[in-house]
C-alpha cells in the first residue's frame, strides 16, 4: 500500500511570521488526531530572504517526512515561487498574496488569489497576515475545524494580540470560505 | 518511576535533550553550533529543573573535556556539537575511549568539509565518528532516522556509555535534527535505565583497570575512598602507565574486545521487506526515509526491493548484513557523502553481490524519486 499524505507548504519572505503559521497548522491537526512531519528551511537573515516551512500530514508516522509533491501551497512572496512551482501537485490548492505575488505559477491546480497583506494593514498590523494566510488555506482547503484553529492561534498568541489574531483568522477564513 | 506517555510535536534535537534527561544525564558542556545549537539550547532550560549542570564552555576542547570531568566525577554526562567541532572533540574523545570514561556526543552532521554548509543537511562524518580520533580505541555511534528514534536511541546511549565504558556517538543529519514529528514521548521506566558498574569491597584491594568477566571493570564512585589514576597514557590494571609490551597489549586489545564481547546488546538494525528482495539499499537517517519511501512504491509496482538500516552504524552489524543481504542481485548504498559508508559494505561484501553508490554532496537530501531511478538502473 502506498500511503497517501497530505503535503502543505506555506512560503514567502523572512519575518513573515510562516513558521509560527505552520507550527500553528501541526498542533491544529495533532489535536484532530493526525501525524504530522514539519521541516523548514531558511536564510541566514532576520528579515527578507526566501522562508519556507513545509508539513505532510498523515494517519501515522509518515514513512518520509519531507514534501515532494505538494496538495497546498501558500505563498507570501514574489520570492517563494520559482522554488515552489514545479512541485505543485495536480488539483492542488495554491493561495497567493494578489499585491505581492506578481506573477503566480500556472497549472493544473486551484489559484487562489487574496489580498492578505492589505487585509492584515487595514486591521491596523501587516505582522498578522500570517494568521489571515492560515485562516484562509485552512478553510479554502478544509484542513480543520475552525473551532480548533481558533483553539491554537489564542494559545500561540502573545496576549496583547489575542483579539488582533482572532480578527484576522475570522477575516482570512472567510476569504478562503468565498474563494 | 513508572512509564509515562505524551503524544506531541516535538523537534530531532529537542527529542535528542529530552532524551538525555530521561535517561539520567545531568551534566551537559558545550559551545553553540549549528544546526546542533537547539539541543544545548533545550538542556539549559531542563537541566536545572531536574538538579543538573549545564555549562557554555569557552570552546569545543573544553566542552568535551568537561563532559568527560563530569563524568569522572560521578554524573551522566553529554556534549553535543556539529561538523567543525566534532572535529576539535578528537583528541579527547580519545581519552574518553582510553580511560573508559562513559560520556555521549551527539553530532549533528551539516554539509562538510570544514565550515562546509552550517545550515544544510549532510551524512559525511560517518568514518570520522569511527576513526576521528587516533589510535585503535573503541567506540559506539548510533544513527536513528526519526524523531521518535532520536529520543530513545539518545537513552539507549546513554546506557551502553555507562554499561560497557565506552564513549557513544549519537549522529544524525541536519534534516532530522531540525525536522518537527509527532511522537509518542515515553519516559523509560527505571529499570530500563542502566547506571554504571560502582566499585564495592575493600579500598586497599581495589585495581581500577581490573580483568573482569564482562571486560568492563567497575568505576570508583568519588568520595568512597578508593585510590584512582586516571591517563591517556597506556597503563595498567592500577591505573599507572606502562611501556611492557605484555601488559600494553593486553590494556588495549581488552578495550577492542569489550565492544565484541558485548556485540548482541550493542547490535541493532532494521530490515524491511529484504526477504526475497533482488535488490537492497543500504542507507540511514534521512536518506533511509527516502529509501523506505521509495521501497514501498516500487513494491506496488511488483518490483522486488528492500532496505537495510543500520541503527547502530559501529561496530557495524556485520554478521546481520550478510545474512540479510545473502540472497540480494545487488545492493545500492546510498548516503549524502562522496561514498563513506559504501566502503564498509564493499568489504562486507567483497564482490557478492555487486555494491552501487548514490550519493549527493550538494547540501540537497536524495529523494525518494532519484532512488526509485536508480534501483531501475540496477536492475535494467
Amino acid at each position: 500500500m502506498v500511503e497517501q499524505n497530505i503535503e502543505i507548504r506555506l512560503a514567502g519572505s523572512g519575518g513573515q511570521g510562516l513558521m509560527l503559521a505552520t507550527s500553528l497548522l501541526s498542533k491544529a491537526l495533532v489535536s484532530e488526531g493526525r501525524s504530522v512531519a514539519q521541516s523548514q528551511s531558511y536564510e541566514p537573515t532576520s528579515r527578507g530572504g526566501l522562508s519556507r516551512s513545509d508539513l505532510v500530514v498523515s494517519d501515522g508516522p509518515a514513512d518520509y517526512p519531507l514534501v515532494s509533491k505538494l496538495n497546498f501551497l501558500v505563498l507570501l512572496d514574489q520570492v517563494a515561487v520559482e522554488e515552489s512551482k514545479d512541485m505543485i501537485g495536480d488539483g492542488a490548492v495554491v493561495v497567493t498574496d494578489s499585491k505581492t505575488v506578481t506573477e503566480p505559477p500556472k497549472g493544473d491546480f486551484q489559484l487562489v488569489a487574496l489580498p492578505m497583506l492589505e487585509t492584515a494593514i487595514s486591521l491596523g498590523n501587516r505582522r498578522i497576515a500570517n494568521t489571515i494566510a492560515l485562516a484562509a488555506l485552512c478553510a479554502a482547503g478544509k484542513l480543520c475545524e475552525r473551532e480548533t484553529l481558533e483553539k491554537v492561534v489564542t494559545a500561540g498568541s502573545p496576549k496583547a494580540y489575542i483579539d488582533l489574531n482572532q480578527d484576522a483568522l475570522a477575516k482570512g477564513w472567510e476569504m478562503g470560505l468565498n474563494r | 518511576m513508572l512509564a509515562v506517555t505524551k503524544r506531541e510535536n516535538v523537534q530531532g534535537n529537542a527529542a535528542c535533550a529530552l532524551g538525555a534527561i530521561a535517561a539520567g544525564c545531568r551534566f551537559f558542556a558545550g559551545y553553540p553550533i549549528t544546526p546542533s545549537s537547539e539541543i544545548a539550547e533545550r538542556l539549559a532550560g531542563e537541566l536545572p529543573k531536574v538538579g543538573g549542570t549545564f555549562v557554555q564552555m569557552e570552546d569545543e576542547i573544553a566542552s568535551m573535556a568537561a563532559t568527560i570531568g563530569a563524568s569522572l566525577g560521578g554524573v551522566k554526562s553529554m556534549t553535543a556539537t556539529s561538523g567543525p567541532g566534532f572535529s576539535l572533540k578528537q583528541e579527547n574523545l580519545g581519552y574518553a575511549a582510553m580511560t573508559e570514561t562513559p560520556c555521549v556526543i551527539a553530532n549533528v552532521m551539516r554539509g562538510g568539509p570544514s565550515t562546509g554548509m552550517p545550515t544544510r543537511p549532510g551524512q559525511g562524518d560517518i568514518m570520522q565518528a569511527r576513526w576521528g580520533t587516533h589510535g585503535d580505541h573503541p567506540i559506539i555511534v548510533l544513527t536513528p532516522a526519526s524523531v521518535g528514534e532520536i529520543y530513545s536511541e539518545t537513552i539507549r546511549a546513554f546506557n551502553l556509555s555507562e554499561r560497557l565504558r565506552v564513549p557513544v556517538v549519537v549522529l544524525y543529519d541536519e534534516i532530522i535534527g531540525h525536522l518537527l514529528e509527532t511522537i509518542e514521548l515515553t519516559t523509560p521506566d527505571d529499570d530500563q535505565l542502566i547506571d554504571r558498574k560502582w566499585a564495592s569491597g575493600d579500598a586497599k584491594d581495589f585495581l581500577p583497570y581490573a580483568d573482569t568477566d564482562d571486560l568492563v571493570p567497575p568505576m570508583a564512585r568519588p568520595g568512597d575512598g578508593y585510590r584512582v589514576h586516571t591517563t591517556g597514557l597506556t597503563h595498567d590494571d592500577r591505573g599507572f602507565p606502562t611501556q611492557v609490551p605484555e601488559k600494553a597489549e593486553h590494556a588495549v586489545t581488552r578495550l577492542l574486545d569489550k565492544l565484541d564481547h558485548h556485540a548482541e546488546l550493542i547490535e541493532s538494525y532494521e530490515a524491511v521487506m529484504c526477504e526475497d528482495a533482488d535488490v537492497i539499499i543500504t542507507a540511514f537517517g534521512i536518506t533511509a526515509r527516502a529509501a523506505h519511501k521509495a521501497v514501498k512504491n516500487l513494491r506496488s509496482q511488483g518490483v522486488k526491493v528492500g532496505l537495510f538500516r543500520p541503527i547502530t552504524m559501529w561496530p557495524f552489524p556485520e554478521a546481520a548484513y550478510k545474512k540479510v543481504t545473502g540472497n540480494a542481485k545487488a545492493i545500492i548504498v546510498a548516503e549524502m557523502n562522496a561514498g563513506q559508508l559504501v566502503l564498509e559494505i564493499e568489504r562486507i561484501c567483497a564482490g557478492k553481490p555487486e555494491v552501487h553508490r548514490v550519493n549527493r554532496i550538494d547540501g540537497e537530501v536524495i529523494t525518494p524519486d532519484e532512488l526509485q531511478a536508480a534501483v531501475k538502473e540496477v536492475m535494467s
